[in-house]
């Protein structure tokens, strides 16, 4: 199902905590939405999923808008959506397949049907004979799995995930990313994925969306996204990823300051060699890595350029004749 | 004294007055969740989105938090004289164990309204915002998560009633209500036989001990189990 957002508003009082964003989510994708914390990002998926209505603006799924819905014609296209969320939010009265079943209970599903439709489930998110488990019993990582059995539980065609990682631990993250990739594709979904964390992009969506004050700063695919970032939010996110904190980089005096981002085949090239080769500059590598971006190898290296900056300004041109994005830093490196 | 403590008929009384408190509290513990069961859910469905409400509704929330306020604050004899006429109405009379269940339902009410609202309200509010992600309806928030969720202290809050609708009953007695006040003030007050003033008291206590833990094993039981 593809989504389409149309200027959308939403005000807290003074606050424009949704300002203006209008985007197109392609169906069968997984979408990410990055923005650091009060950017607005739940505040657009409650607006997005039909939770919370906007002050101004349109939401279509295909062709359908949803966001003046009348009372029953939200409730039954909800029932057409699933969602997860941080803080799992599962029922503690209700065992793991209970809460699997819920959704399907308000639908009135045949008991019988939601039976087999449960143990499907079930298996579906690897936790095949904890059934009848209390959910206090339950990890993060399995809570989050039952959420996303419950969520799916009734075929929807999208799925809203609200930091559904942000609770759990790196390897935990992984597993449950990987889950989600492969239900997507199982099941042809639309997922909608909010985040604070540039790994969960990285590993797991195909298009993203940067989000900052309400506002869409950045829009694109996730590999050129993390190969020519626009914006200092999403600049800022993907020096999150390469592990380095600049404090540590000790820039030299002489020449400039270069960030370096290499994609795809220009990694295995040597590029820096034959740079310096033919205009006899001297990198000083300072931290470097390469990272996997949605099976794409991608570099990043920060370097000082020399011996001077004429010979810097002439490296980094041709380095950006070789497809590589360079980035000059401030001089006033913190 | 002694004769008193002897006295042949006091185990008959005693006996005849504890069922008639049971039997009082028994059904005032019943009426008045059937009548605050549904004022405490009205209050918390209508109440503010930050307090977890679902259908907020800030005047309507206002004027019965108000209602139930000044019927909270009335105190209980007074109460008690003012519904008599009602009493007569619907039993027929206006003392006996019967009409005491009457002002003690209404009495008891909105303090159930208040326990069953503040129960409501620990439910945490993202349970709820999934639930409404899944198109529950209303109707299915209220008796199939918010009911659920709150189980425990609703127990809770039914045990506290319980104890309550104890001293009320006695209180009632007072008043030809029958029951151990009833027993306590004829007997051991105007006939000045602390015996039975004394017996009717430990079948308070002891009927309050074991309210009360009945109440803390069932919510206990409940909370072991999530
Ligand atoms: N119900 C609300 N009432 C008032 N302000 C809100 C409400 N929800 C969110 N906000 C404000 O809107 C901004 C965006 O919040 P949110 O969408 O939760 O951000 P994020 O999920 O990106 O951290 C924040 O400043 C937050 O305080
Ligand atoms: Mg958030």
């Amino acid at each position: 199902m593809e989504i389409r957002l149309m200027n959308l508003r939403r005000n807290y009082g003074s606050l424009h905590a949704v300002d203006d964003v209008s985007l197109v989510i392609p169906s069968n994708t997984v979408y990410g939405i990055i923005g650091r914390s009060g950017a607005g990002k739940s505040t657009l998926v409650r607006l997005i999923s039909m939770l919370e209505k906007p002050d101004s603006g349109e939401v279509y799924y295909n062709e359908k808008r949803v966001d003046n819905l009348s009372k029953e014609g939200l409730i039954e296209e909800r029932r057409r959506i699933g969602m997860i969320f941080q803080t799992f939010n599962l029922f503690s009265s209700r065992n793991a397949e209970e809460n699997i079943a819920y959704p399907m209970e308000i639908c009135h599903m045949d008991k019988a049907y939601i039976h087999k439709r449960t143990e499907e489930l079930l298996e579906l998110v690897g936790l095949e004979g904890r059934g009848k488990a209390p959910i206090s019993t339950l990890s993060g990582g399995q809570k989050q799995r039952v959420a996303i059995a419950r969520a799916l539980a009734t075929k929807p065609s999208i799925l809203f995930c609200d930091e559904a990682t942000s609770a759990l631990d790196p390897q935990t993250t992984r597993s449950i990313l990987a889950l989600i990739k492969e239900i997507q594709k199982k099941m042809n979904l639309t997922v909608v994925m909010i985040t604070h964390q540039m790994e969960v992009v990285r590993d797991a969506c195909d298009r993203v969306a940067v989000l900052d004050s309400g506002h869409i700063v950045e829009e694109g695919l996730v590999s050129d996204i993390f190969s020519s970032p626009k914006s200092d939010v999403t600049k800022e996110f993907l020096s999150s990823l390469t592990n380095v904190q600049e404090s540590i980089v000790r820039w030299s005096k002489e020449g400039g300051h270069y960030t370096l981002r290499f994609r795809g085949n220009s990694t295995d090239e040597p590029i820096i060699s034959s740079v310096s080769f033919s205009t006899g500059a001297v990198f000083n590598i300072r931290a470097a890595g390469v990272q996997v971006v949605n099976g794409e190898e991608m570099g990043v290296m920060m370097a000082d350029i020399g011996p001077d900056e004429e010979t810097a300004r002439k490296a980094a041109a041709m380095l950006r004749e070789k497809g590589v994005l360079v980035e000059e830093e401030k001089k006033e490196a913190r | 004294m002694m004769e008193a403590l002897f006295d042949p008929r006091m185990l008959s009384l005693v006996a005849d007055a504890t069922w008639q408190t049971v039997v009082m509290v028994f059904l005032s513990t019943i009426f008045s969740m059937i009548l605050g069961l549904p004022i405490g859910v009205l209050l918390h469905v209508t109440s503010s989105e930050e307090q977890g409400g679902i259908i907020p509704h800030p005047v309507f929330y206002n004027v019965l938090s108000r209602i139930v306020n000044i019927l909270r604050s009335f105190p209980f004899i007074i109460l008690m004289i003012v519904l008599m006429p009602l009493s007569r109405l619907i039993i027929g009379t206006s003392i006996g164990t019967m009409a005491t269940v009457i002002p003690l339902s209404i009495a008891a009410a909105p303090f159930v309204a208040r326990i069953i609202e503040s129960a409501l309200k620990e439910v945490d509010p993202g349970v709820v915002q999934a639930a409404k992600a899944m198109g529950s309806t209303n109707w299915q928030i209220i008796l199939k998560v918010l009911i659920p969720e709150a189980m425990p202290s609703l127990v809770s809050g039914v045990t506290l009633t319980i104890i309550n609708l104890i001293g009320y009953s006695a209180m009632a007695g007072a008043i030809g209500g029958g029951g151990l006040g009833d027993l306590a003030i004829r007997y051991g007050y105007q006939r000045f036989s602390p015996a039975y003033m004394v017996c009717a008291v430990v079948v308070i206590i002891v009927m309050v001990e074991l309210i009360q833990f009945i109440g803390d094993r069932i919510s206990a039981r409940l909370i072991a189990k999530r």
